[in-house]
């Protein structure tokens, strides 16, 4: 911290979350919790086929089931732009032409009850012309594999700068390519070693508990859609589009979120729900069960081919990489995640060379979209797993290699880069310290490991707006469109604004946002709303001291540099005067309300890879120990050491939490079965067979260590924080059971039949 | 609509609620739809993570697996029953206090597990906790700071019988 900075008030103290009496009183309202008076309710035909031509639907008998008021199919498609998607519009609202996986949408019917709604469901008759199917992303690239898409869907490739670039249909099913490359192609044959893995990474679903979810109503022509969504600005700009509707009557509001994790991004009920409720002109309720969300959004299943050149002395020099992404039936956001997961594949290293593609390939099985970690996840997972692969090879002890070789504070991840904003060596040491690293017995069926989870945070040119408000009385309203989605937005945010406005915090409210007046915002993603949308409440809320101190001054005749703001009040010299008397004496006795308003984006830099540096380096230092049993291959884990740096914590206790849920994500697709397939069939997509992890599963020995060491970019030195945690899990714990069985798995999720195979490969001549 | 309708009474946060319901109607929708306590949340409905579970005579119980008629005659309590004149119960104060929930959907069952927990014994031990919460899903915490919530609010109540 600077030394001459002032002590700080609110801004770093563990309040209470000004979210905590509504969420536990039971009086916060979710979108689940919206009703209206009249209100109808949805439900969808999926398909049971994972790939047909769609010959033939009826739906005249579901139309004349009890209560029903409205009926989708194709038919009532026309007049819109029927498909959807982030680069790629590719997906519909219901079948077209075909179905794409078990759970595709075919038909919608909007009815008094949902038991009517599902009866009338049954009704409906398709006639399905059955197609060969891909599950897997292997036997999707075959040459003879049938085709999802015979056609090009709509959709473009983005603007990218220095080395990096974008493709689509660049083979069978293969719907979006990213790749990146820097320095001389030439370094690895000057490489002692040169070490090629291939990686394999499960598929976790999201599982948040509050389901896809909206409410939907015509306001005369205004389209009134309440939804738990994490990027609502975006939304509104796509339901315009498909509905050939004017931006400014669509009303997007969106109320506490019952978490997402990334699911919770653009389209998902909204389209139904509005759609049915523009038939029906009654107000739409359209929420999925848990079965329903299992069909609807997954993380990517990945293939991650690693190629590392490097020197005798551990001194690492190049990287080639090929990832594969298993996409699902439709583009959603896995250009983007590609994007991501190539771009951060190389980890926070010291390279001369990279040179990274990654695939999004289409299969018949729920479509992959964001998720928590987005595509860092996947590439920790391979660069961290080689890296201890590297180390045991050279006989050199795994944290020594990540010490000589992990990029210094300040340096630039690639060039066109920004500089990393936190001491990696410091945040390494720290988790390995705690851990008992140096200490450990190795083998014999015990061991530890060490991961740094990585991945650039703060999202890719991304804009955000905010507006402060201040009553006459000092009531203050910070208006801006970060929703809260759990991740404490909602305290943090206002913390700052107390810290800035010498408030307690119980002055400031955080509206819900509504986009007919809440200041736009791209989206809650990225770890980006500290770094990003903070500086714009920062600037907001600047602005509007500025007004209070001129306008007080004024009052007072004297200058802005002779007062203070005292909570609302203000002071100079020995005296107080009270704003509330001052406003009203000029303004008149109803008052008056300050703004202020306040922007912030990145400045658009080619020489940058995605256009634009990135805000905020996020981390995630892992350390595990484990003891296996060699019988049964469980893996138990006995220890989990996670570490993430807030930079300055605004409040630690929602920091910690942060951490340490992210970490038990991680442990998910670490330890867990995850979705498993049989062919395009989903076996577990269910609350209660798929399996998450519950609180007797946290070994005694899981401990998160908050770091604040002072360099991000954000407010009072605030940086990224919230998926880091998760990244080094997965790797952390197969890096643990090499060193406890002398074993490497490089498929996840390191479930007792992996490890038992590994060990009798191991043992087999 | 099956079977004839049945008349329920049974006492949901203290004050007697008799209606008629449908031979397959499930309580949690009654609490949600027709006594507009939307609290109590639903997520899995299978009875597995646990985001919906109420009190019932004593016992926490998953709303989504209770037919509305099985409630008759119980003692029911809900989220909205356990703040006194707007006085957190020790539960809600521990969660508050040690920020023990992040998004908050699973926060109402997760409170009224810990409730009952603390009703049977008032001075669980961290294993117990754990065990015992072990029947509900949070996604979000990764649960150490719910554990801590439950061991704070045995301490507050402990601190509160004192006084």
């Amino acid at each position: 911290m600077n030394e001459t900075a002032p002590p700080l008030n609110v801004v770093g103290e563990g309040f209470a979350r000004t979210d905590a009496v509504p969420k536990t009183t039971g009086t916060a309202t979710y979108t689940v919790d919206v009703s209206f008076p009249g209100m109808l309710h949805a439900k969808v035909l999926r398909s049971p086929h994972a790939h047909a031509r769609l010959t033939a639907i009826d739906a005249t008998a579901a139309r004349a089931m009890p209560g029903v008021h409205a009926v989708i199919t194709r038919d009532q498609l026309e007049g819109l732009n029927p498909t959807y998607g982030y680069f790629i519009k590719d997906q519909p609202i219901v079948a077209i032409d075909k179905v794409r996986y078990i759970g595709d949408a075919v038909a919608a019917v909007a009815a008094e009850t949902e038991r009517q709604a599902v009866e009338a469901l049954e009704k409906i008759v398709v006639e399905y012309e059955v197609l060969p199917t891909v599950a897997a992303i292997e036997s999707a690239m075959a040459d003879t594999a049938p085709e999802l898409f015979e056609e090009e869907p709509m959709g473009v490739v983005p603007a990218y700068g220095q080395g990096a670039s974008g493709a689509r249909r660049l083979g069978i099913n293969n719907c979006y390519r990213f790749s990146y490359e820097t320095g001389n192609a030439g370094a690895f044959e000057g490489c002692d070693h040169v070490f090629e893995d291939r990686f394999l990474f499960s598929r976790d679903q999201h599982f948040h508990l509050e389901p896809f979810v909206s409410v939907a109503r015509m306001e005369g022509e205004t389209i009134d859609v309440w939804s738990s969504c994490q990027n609502p600005f975006p939304l509104r700009k796509e339901l315009a589009r498909v509905f050939n509707h004017p931006e400014n009557m669509i009303r997007v509001q969106v109320p506490y979120i019952g978490a997402g994790y990334g699911a919770k991004n653009n389209c998902k009920t909204e389209p139904i729900a509005i759609l049915l409720a523009k038939l029906s002109r009654r107000p739409v309720r359209f929420c999925m069960t848990m079965e329903e969300n299992f069909l609807t959004q997954s993380q990517h299943a990945a293939i991650l081919n690693v190629k590392t050149g490097v020197m005798a002395d551990g001194t690492f020099v190049a990287r080639s990489g090929h990832i594969w992404l298993d996409s699902g039936a439709y583009s959603d956001a896995s250009p983007l995640v590609a994007e991501k997961a190539g771009y951060r594949l190389p980890g926070p290293y010291k390279w001369k060379h990279l040179d990274i593609h990654c695939d999004c390939i289409l299969t018949n099985t729920t479509p992959a979209g964001p998720y928590r970690g987005f595509g860092g996840t996947q590439a920790s997972w391979a660069s961290e797993s080689q890296i201890d692969i590297i180390a045991r090879s050279l006989g050199r002890d795994p944290l020594d290699l990540r010490l000589q070789n992990l990029k210094d504070l300040g340096e630039a991840y690639v060039p066109g880069e920004s500089g990393v904003d936190s001491d990696l060596r410091a945040g390494l040491n720290l988790v390995a310290d705690r851990i008992g690293y140096s200490d450990r017995q190795s083998g014999d069926g015990r061991g530890m490991g060490l991961s740094v989870g990585f991945k650039d945070a703060g999202g890719v040119n991304k804009p955000a707006q905010a507006r402060i408000r201040i009553t006459t009385n000092g009531g203050i309203y910070l208006h801006c469109g970060t929703v809260e989605i759990g991740q404490g937005v909602q305290t943090a945010m206002s913390q700052i604004v107390a810290e800035l406005l010498n408030a307690p915090l119980d002055r400031v409210s955080y509206p819900a946002l509504n986009t007919d007046y809440t200041p736009f915002d791209q989206g809650t993603n990225a770890s980006s709303a500290i770094v990003v949308m903070a500086m714009a409440v920062q600037q907001a809320t600047l602005k509007a001291k500025q007004k209070v101190m001129e306008f007080a001054a004024g009052q007072l005749d004297c200058s802005v540099e002779e007062i203070e703001l005292d909570d609302w009040s203000i002071r100079k010299g020995n005296e107080s005067h009270p704003l509330p008397i001052m406003i009203m004496r000029y303004y008149g006795g109803t008052g008056y309300e300050f703004t202020g308003e306040g922007f912030f984006k990145p400045d658009i830099d080619h020489s940058a890879p995605l256009e634009t540096q990135c805000v905020s380096w996020e981390f995630g230092w892992g350390a595990a120990e484990v003891e296996v049993d060699r019988d049964t291959g469980l893996v138990n884990l006995k220890q989990l050491v996670v570490s993430g740096d807030a930079g300055q914590a605004i409040n630690p206790l929602v920091c910690r939490g942060q951490d340490e849920g992210s970490a038990i994500m991680g442990l998910t697709g670490a330890l867990f079965p995850c979705m498993i397939y049989d062919g395009p069939i989903l076996m577990n997509g269910n609350g209660l067979d798929y399996r998450v992890p519950l609180a007797t599963d946290i070994p005694d020995g899981f401990v998160s260590i908050l770091q604040e060491q002072g360099h991000g970019p954000g407010p009072f030195g605030a940086k990224s924080l919230g998926e880091g945690c998760m990244l080094p899990v997965a790797s952390a714990i197969a890096n643990a059971i090499e060193d406890a069985i002398g074993v490497r798995i490089r498929e996840l999720p390191l479930t007792p039949e992996r490890v038992l195979a590994a060990i009798d490969d191991a043992q087999s001549p | 609509m099956s079977g004839e309708l049945v008349y329920l009474t049974c006492r949901v946060n203290g004050e007697e609620v008799s209606l008629h319901v449908r031979p397959e109607e499930i309580f949690v929708d009654v609490l949600r739809d027709r006594l507009a306590a939307t609290g109590t949340k639903v997520a899995c409905d299978l009875g597995a993570c646990g985001a919906c579970t109420i009190i019932v005579n004593g016992n926490p119980t998953a709303s989504c697996g209770l037919f509305a008629w099985q409630a008759e005659g119980a003692d029911i309590q809900t989220i909205e029953g356990l703040a006194n004149n707007g006085n957190l119960d020790p539960v809600q104060r521990a969660f508050v206090e040690n920020s023990a929930f992040q998004c908050g959907y699973c926060t109402p069952g997760m409170i009224m597990l810990a409730r009952a927990l603390i009703d049977r014994d008032p001075a669980p031990s961290r294993a117990d906790i754990r065990n015992w919460m072990g029947a509900n899903i949070c996604r979000c915490t990764g649960y150490e700071m719910i554990i801590e919530a439950v061991e704070k609010a045995a301490a507050l109540q402990q601190e509160a019988c004192n006084e």
